[in-house]
């Protein structure tokens, strides 16, 4: 086996362009992007719009999730039913969802249905009915949503308990779903208030990609759109995360929980750090594949878990960075200390040259299939427009692959993983039996899994 | 059209017209052969990206155990990743890695396949690791014991914590009185506890057998290539005896049967498993936009009537059991707070009835015909996509050929074969209903 490292490198950095594609803003601000794409019958949208949960009043967290949620439950010219029926009866599909900086409204039509697809969107966000049964029935569903997690994949809700700890009254610390309290108090007339407020055209970003003819397109979207007007409010500020100076535990109480599942979290980074690559790298031998300094410990060499991982989630301004896992209750506490002691091996000891390596080849290697479908190029170029980033965030990230060395994985683990006692803790495990055994890592909170709130 | 069954267990950690059927692009860029072992290697030769997926098809899945070692196939999945006598325990994992490959693995009833994705240039790499694993395990007892752990905890998250996983172990142990289908995949946890090294020699030996695999490849690697590869590195396996046929057949269900658990719960929840007709069935067709009418999307039947207009339901989901034999179709139904499981049950079964009854509308068909469409299309977007489809039409439905009929067949479905596909699907007699019945905390 001869294939050298250097060499595959070399082989796909032809992967790291972004597809042919125009970019135009129209008069009132909306910026659409087309990508042709024409291996299949299929045109993806992807319409961003800024804000997201970061405009949901005080108190009342998931305004914006739920205004999401309705925006196909009837607009323009049907009501809820008939759009379904126009949507489903085309074989499209068409969601709609709320998260913390933004609404994304994503779908994709069979490209003779372009033109219904347009009409859809475009009654979605500019004439929602917004209709009082409709509003109470989305309401009682994503408070089941929550609900019905807690019955039966509670780990899902590790991070909404989380960012609620590490981050508190920070919108970062607000659950862009909501909670089930929060989401009762919420009334139509929020839901109103914030697609006034929040949704225009100048905070809008639509990308279209597929099958597709872009001189039609752009005809066809200015006809729909070009009426648009814009959010009657500003962006909404966000102001600065701090870092934990002091380690926080919040105990969910799940009784009879048969494993404890748990979530270690400290103030991370924002989209314009500019050692992406670097992080990458680094972050993938740390909880980012299978072989990762964390999966090894937790489950390859001791069997702990079925799993364990990390990310860092980088928002405008520093988001959260994490670590994830779950073991048996009674391995409760040899499963949290494994990941200390393997975050601050991490800290004290880095990486070798042989890791570096073998990362980068993984994150060049995979990088292909992430960004194999006209869907996939919606959805990316999308994320560029939200933060303001050009193709040179695509463009660049090969190059800074290759370049990227074991001083800049140093800088990287020293500015970018958390010491022990900035991290948060998240447990939903049974109190009954892994209380006591917390208050090791501070003073323990507790929350039962049924209350009506994450924090 | 690509109903895979319950959900398999991953290794790791988702009013136009009715369009005439596409032609599906690729059939000619597919070939396949067979080597002198019985193994067979299909390639769809695709370069949009320089990245290949490879899976390999085993013919075994918990459909092949026994009382006392159910989990087995599942089991011995993880195994394959834990050392061979040429490379060490992680190896596998590590080589990949660092050719910039990754890998998963899953096991359902009826098989067990090996996903790898990799750019070209691992592609000698890959067949080296996956030739080395079919024939030189090392099944070392240390990592046998680590493995269990590992599974023990993937059982706590799929069944002991989770409601509606344990409800559906229930139901479906309740659904079958001789068939392996009754066994969980991911195995009983005193089963878990206790398999040997013993066991998972004989059913090593047994069922990884070349004749009894199919390796399928998709991407960017030509014919030739992917053909000699396969020789080089496969050809040299011995052929073994075919693995002993599974001949149990499930007797004639002659009433309903029902499971009823009382769990902390916030929710209930209702499941309905039915008996269901083999994968390879010519019904296959009618019965998937059948339950694409019933469930899928917001203007599917049941949504419609349980989640929109009664608001007695917070989701519905269906699921055709596709295997070698004739197994079951799932409705899950998690029901609205404070909903009592009997009256939702009431409600559903007289709309089933009226199905049953009368079959679906010209509207319901288009519309389950078209999404159905659609989601092929999806599907073939991506090399993984066409890896699986092409494996599945292979190894269950009689040959990777009727992949590129499948829009056609789609599409020649009359309401009057729906109707007929309602009434044999839809028989409470040949059900199984289960419940979870929220229970107070303390209440026992």
């Amino acid at each position: 086996m001869k294939s050298s490292i250097a060499r595959i490198v070399e082989l796909h950095s032809r992967s790291f362009g972004v597809p042919a594609h125009e970019r135009i803003v129209l008069p009132n601000g909306l910026t659409l992007l087309i990508v042709p794409r024409r291996e299949l019958p299929l045109v993806a949208f992807q319409l961003l719009l800024r804000g997201g949960a970061l405009g949901d009043p005080v108190g009342r967290a998931g305004v914006a999730s739920l205004t999401a949620g309705l925006l196909d439950k009837g607009a323009g010219e049907r009501d809820a039913a008939a759009f379904a029926h126009s949507v489903e009866g085309a074989g499209g599909s068409f969601a709609a969802s709320a998260g913390p900086e933004c609404i994304s409204v994503s779908g994709q039509f069979l490209a003779h249905d372009q033109e219904l697809m347009l009409e859809l969107l475009a009654d979605a966000v500019m004439a929602p009915r917004f209709a009082a049964a409709e509003f109470a029935r989305q309401r009682l569903r994503q408070i089941g949503h929550i609900r019905s997690l807690k019955d039966s994949d509670p780990s899902e809700l590790l991070s909404q308990y989380g960012r609620g700890l590490l981050f508190r009254d920070h919108p970062y610390g607000q659950p862009a779903t909501g909670g089930e309290d929060s989401l009762q108090a919420i009334t139509l007339r929020d839901v109103i208030a914030y697609h006034r407020a929040h949704i225009g055209a100048d905070g809008a970003a639509l990308v279209l990609a597929g099958d597709i003819d872009a001189a039609w397109l752009k005809v066809q979207v200015t006809r729909r759109f070009g009426a648009w007007g814009p959010a009657a409010a500003a962006l909404p500020a966000v102001a600065p995360t701090v870092k934990l100076r002091r380690r926080r535990v919040l105990l969910v109480d799940a009784p009879g929980s048969a494993q404890s599942y748990f979530w270690l979290g400290a103030t991370g980074l924002d989209r314009a750090y500019p050692r992406r690559a670097a992080l990458d790298l680094v972050n993938s031998l740390f909880g980012g594949r299978f072989t990762s300094l964390l999966n090894t410990e937790l489950r390859i060499r001791t069997g702990l878990s079925y799993g364990a991982g990390s990310g860092f989630t980088r928002g405008r301004v520093a988001g959260e960075f994490a670590i994830r896992s779950y073991a048996e209750t009674r391995h409760t506490v040899r499963a949290i200390d494994l990941a200390l002691k393997t975050l601050a091996g991490l800290k004290r000891a880095g990486i070798s040259q042989a890791m570096l390596d073998s990362a980068r080849s993984y994150v060049v290697g995979q990088y292909p299939m992430n960004l194999e479908t006209a869907a996939d190029w919606a959805a990316q170029l999308a994320e560029l427009e939200l933060y303001g980033l050009d193709a040179g965030y695509i463009e660049g990230y090969g190059p800074a692959l290759r370049r990227a060395s074991l001083q800049d994985a140093r800088e990287v683990i020293d500015q970018a993983f958390p010491l022990g006692r900035q991290l948060a803790l998240v447990v939903i495990g049974d109190a009954a039996q892994v209380r006591a055994r917390l208050e090791r890592y501070g003073p323990v909170q507790q929350l039962a899994l049924a209350a009506g709130s994450f924090t | 059209m690509n109903r895979p069954g319950l959900p398999p267990l991953p290794r790791r950690l988702s009013a136009p017209a009715v369009h005439a059927p596409a032609r599906v692009p690729g059939q000619a860029a597919v070939r396949s052969q067979v080597l002198e072992n019985g193994l067979k290697i299909i390639v769809w030769s695709d370069h949009s990206i320089p990245s290949v997926a490879l899976h390999n098809w085993v013919r075994v899945g918990s459909r092949n155990e026994v009382p006392g070692l159910t989990g087995l196939a599942h089991f011995f999945e993880h195994m394959m990743f834990n050392g061979t006598a040429r490379h060490g325990a992680g190896e596998f994992d590590r080589l990949m890695e660092a050719q910039g490959g990754s890998n998963n693995a899953f096991t359902c009833d009826d098989v067990t396949v090996y996903q790898d994705w990799f750019p070209r240039g691992a592609l000698d790499l890959v067949f080296e690791l996956e030739a080395d694993r079919i024939q030189g395990l090392s099944l070392d007892p240390a990592l046998i014991e680590s493995e269990r752990g590992v599974v023990h905890s993937e059982r706590l998250l799929r069944v002991e914590d989770n409601n509606a996983g344990y409800l559906s172990e229930q139901v479906q142990a309740e659904a079958f009185l001789v068939h392996p289908y009754r066994f969980p995949t991911i195995g009983l946890p005193a089963d878990i506890k206790s398999w040997t090294a013993q066991d998972l020699w004989a059913f090593y030996r047994t069922y990884y057998a070349p004749n009894n695999q199919t390796i399928v490849l998709v991407g960017d690697v030509s014919h030739e290539e992917a053909f000699a590869l396969a020789r080089r590195h496969l050809a040299k396996l011995p052929r073994q005896p075919q693995p002993p046929a599974i001949l149990v057949r499930e007797p004639e269900q002659l009433g309903e049967r029902r499971v009823v658990v009382r769990r902390a719960a916030q929710m209930a929840l209702l499941q309905y498993a039915y008996k269901a007709p083999a994968a390879a069935d010519p019904l296959g067709p009618a019965l998937n936009l059948l339950l694409t009418a019933l469930t899928d999307g917001n203007a599917s039947r049941l949504h419609r009537l349980l989640v929109e207009q009664r608001m007695i339901a917070q989701d519905v989901a269906a699921e055709w059991h596709q295997g070698f034999d004739p197994s079951l179709c799932w409705f899950w139904f998690t029901l609205a707070e404070g909903v009592d499981p009997h009256t939702a049950r009431d409600l559903i079964d007289a709309e089933l009835a009226g199905i049953a009854a009368a079959g679906i509308d010209a509207a319901d068909l288009q519309r389950a015909g078209n999404l159905n469409a659609a989601a092929f299309w999806k599907q073939l977007a991506t090399i993984d996509g066409k890896a699986h489809l092409l494996g599945e039409f292979e190894a269950l439905r009689g040959g990777w050929q009727q992949l590129f009929q499948a829009p056609a067949r789609h599409a020649e479905v009359t309401r009057e074969q729906i109707a007929a596909a309602a009434r044999l699907l839809l028989n409470p007699r040949r059900r199984t209903v289960g419940m979870l019945l929220p229970q107070a905390q303390g209440e026992s």
